[in-house]
């Protein structure tokens, strides 16, 4: 059953996160391809990610195609008009890629090119209504098109630190379901029991809500994000929990593994964003007992 | 300077509909220039608008002000004796002065009654053209004084496309190919040279890209 079905028919969905090279050499992708087939429900093909030119995403995914998954890519704004993301969306649907992450892009400012020149012709809710109107048969300025494309187009909640981020967020996140996301994908979730009363909160906009589950590959990894996110509510005890393990990387993934345990029992669906340590994602997947 | 054009008066008066009284700003600098919101207009504006609401039968009091810099703080300041007797000011400022306004009387409404237009230069009696996108890091001094990035539709950084046709611009026959000023100026001093030499890309950096920009002059803060 493809992705869309499963999250319809309230199946708990998986979800892993694979980055394209900074170059052109793809072995690490379709290994880590191959290794999840028939394990995972999709792999999400971030573009540009962090703001750091890499492959475009539609490449990767016609690639993760290729090895028997199904595809979904990143879509914003930031480096292209709307010219440009409508041709790629056609591209897209002829290459096999059905299901869609619409994403705010990252700042300029914050990635490998800083010079480069910004476009933010659409935002992420605009981008939402130019999917809606291709897969009505026409684009943005009105023309028919010659065979419309399909799409399971979603979007994306940022990382909130507090209730006024929430509600914020939580807005954001209805005007892009009005404007026809079929699915949310929220941040890195580090502590069920805190984080449980947002994703309850997310899922009172009747479509799927998936969590995404972050591989913390070490204690300092853990460490930064608690500092400089407060938002991602990441408790003490877990980072006490890694540092005094015995093998530690085990111990992360058991982490992530019971993460994704706990949250089959909230949400929908687990978005795992294992942060180049792709070649972990069946131990995972096998520590999750999925 | 700066260039603007009066918005459509339906516009102005939709938005000034809830409100009973008016401060009308007007700016003396780059607006008055161009002829879009200084005293003059400021005054032609008053009327248009008081001659509206006598035809809805109703009564608009508005006062009119020109500043001498809307976008400056120090003239802003001035109209602190008359905010008290006004619902909403309307700006005839270019969108700088509207902000200036509105980040100094934060409980009154501001609304803007042009539309900035873009930094240009009086090309004739009452014809304004583009000339400067403020990129952050001037080419003038490369490109015989013609600006490739206001003045060519592509912005084009090394010479003409190939849409260039009798010296004008294939967006319109009355757009100037600024890359024919460009050569015309460079070949006009000399400096052929110049053209030949291939520009990398730009850097995007000082023209935004990096989010809103700031000078900051600590010999003067
Ligand atoms: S090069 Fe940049 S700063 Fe110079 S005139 Fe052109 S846009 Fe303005
Ligand atoms: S015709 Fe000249 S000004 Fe117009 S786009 Fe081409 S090079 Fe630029």
């Amino acid at each position: 059953m493809n992705l869309k079905n499963k999250l319809t028919n309230g199946e708990f969905s998986v979800i892993a996160e694979m980055s394209t090279p900074k170059g052109v050499d793809i072995s690490d992708l379709v290994t880590s391809a191959r290794n999840l087939k028939s394990r995972v429900d999709a792999v999400v093909i971030p573009d540009m990610d962090n703001g750091v030119m890499h492959m475009s995403a539609i490449a990767g995914a016609a690639l993760v195609r290729q090895q028997g998954i199904e595809p979904m890519i990143h879509v914003y704004g930031r480096d292209r008009n709307r010219m440009a993301l409508q041709g790629d969306m056609l591209a897209a649907h002829v290459l096999g890629i059905p299901n869609l992450l619409v994403v705010q892009g990252e700042e300029m400012s914050l990635g490998d090119h800083q010079d480069a020149k910004l476009v933010d012709d659409l935002n992420e809710r605009d981008i939402l209504v130019m999917v809606d109107t291709l897969k009505k048969g026409s684009d943005l300025a009105g023309f028919e098109l010659k065979g419309s494309p399909d799409f399971f187009a979603g979007c994306q909640v940022n990382p909130m630190t507090d209730d006024k981020d929430l509600d914020a967020e939580f807005n954001r996140a209805k005007e892009k379901v009005d404007a026809g996301a079929q699915f949310i994908i929220v941040p890195p979730v580090f502590d069920i029991n805190s984080y449980t009363p947002i994703l309850e909160k997310f899922k009172s906009l009747d479509v799927p809500v998936i969590a995404t589950v972050f591989l913390l590959k070490n204690v300092g990894m853990a460490r930064y994000i608690s500092i400089n996110d407060p938002g991602s509510r990441l408790t003490d005890a877990l980072i006490t929990r890694i540092r005094t393990a015995k093998d530690r990387e085990t111990e992360c993934i058991a982490v992530a593994g019971e993460m994704i345990q706990a949250l089959g029992k909230v949400v929908h669906g687990v978005k795992i964003s294992a942060m180049g340590w792709e070649d972990r994602l069946p131990a995972i997947l096998d520590s999750a007992g999925i | 300077m700066i260039t603007a054009e009066q918005k459509p008066i339906e516009e102005i008066i939709e938005y000034i509909a809830p409100y009973d009284r008016i401060l009308l700003v007007g700016c003396n600098e780059c607006v008055t220039v161009c002829a879009a919101g200084g005293r003059k207009e400021v005054g032609l504006l008053a009327s248009a608008l008081h001659l509206h609401s006598l035809k809805q039968g109703k009564t608009v009091d508005i006062k009119e002000i020109t500043l001498e810099r809307q976008c400056d703080p120090e003239y802003v300041e001035e109209l602190v004796s008359l905010i008290d007797s006004a619902d909403a000011i309307l700006s005839m400022a270019c969108g700088c002065g509207v902000q200036t306004i509105a980040g100094r009387y934060k409980d009154k409404p501001v609304y803007p009654a042009v539309n900035t237009k873009f930094m240009g230069a009086s090309e004739s009696q009452g014809i304004w053209a583009e000339r400067c996108k403020g990129c952050g890091d001037c080419l003038l001094g490369v490109t015989g004084g013609v600006c490739p990035v206001a003045r060519c539709s592509k912005q084009l950084m090394n010479g003409p496309c190939g849409g260039t046709s009798n010296g004008q611009c294939e967006i319109s026959p009355d757009t100037d190919c600024a890359w024919r000023l460009i050569w015309e100026r460079l070949k006009a001093l000399g400096m052929e040279k110049r053209y030949i030499e291939v520009m990398v890309a730009k850097d995007w950096r000082p023209a935004g890209g990096g989010g809103p920009r700031r000078i900051v002059r600590e010999d003067l803060t």
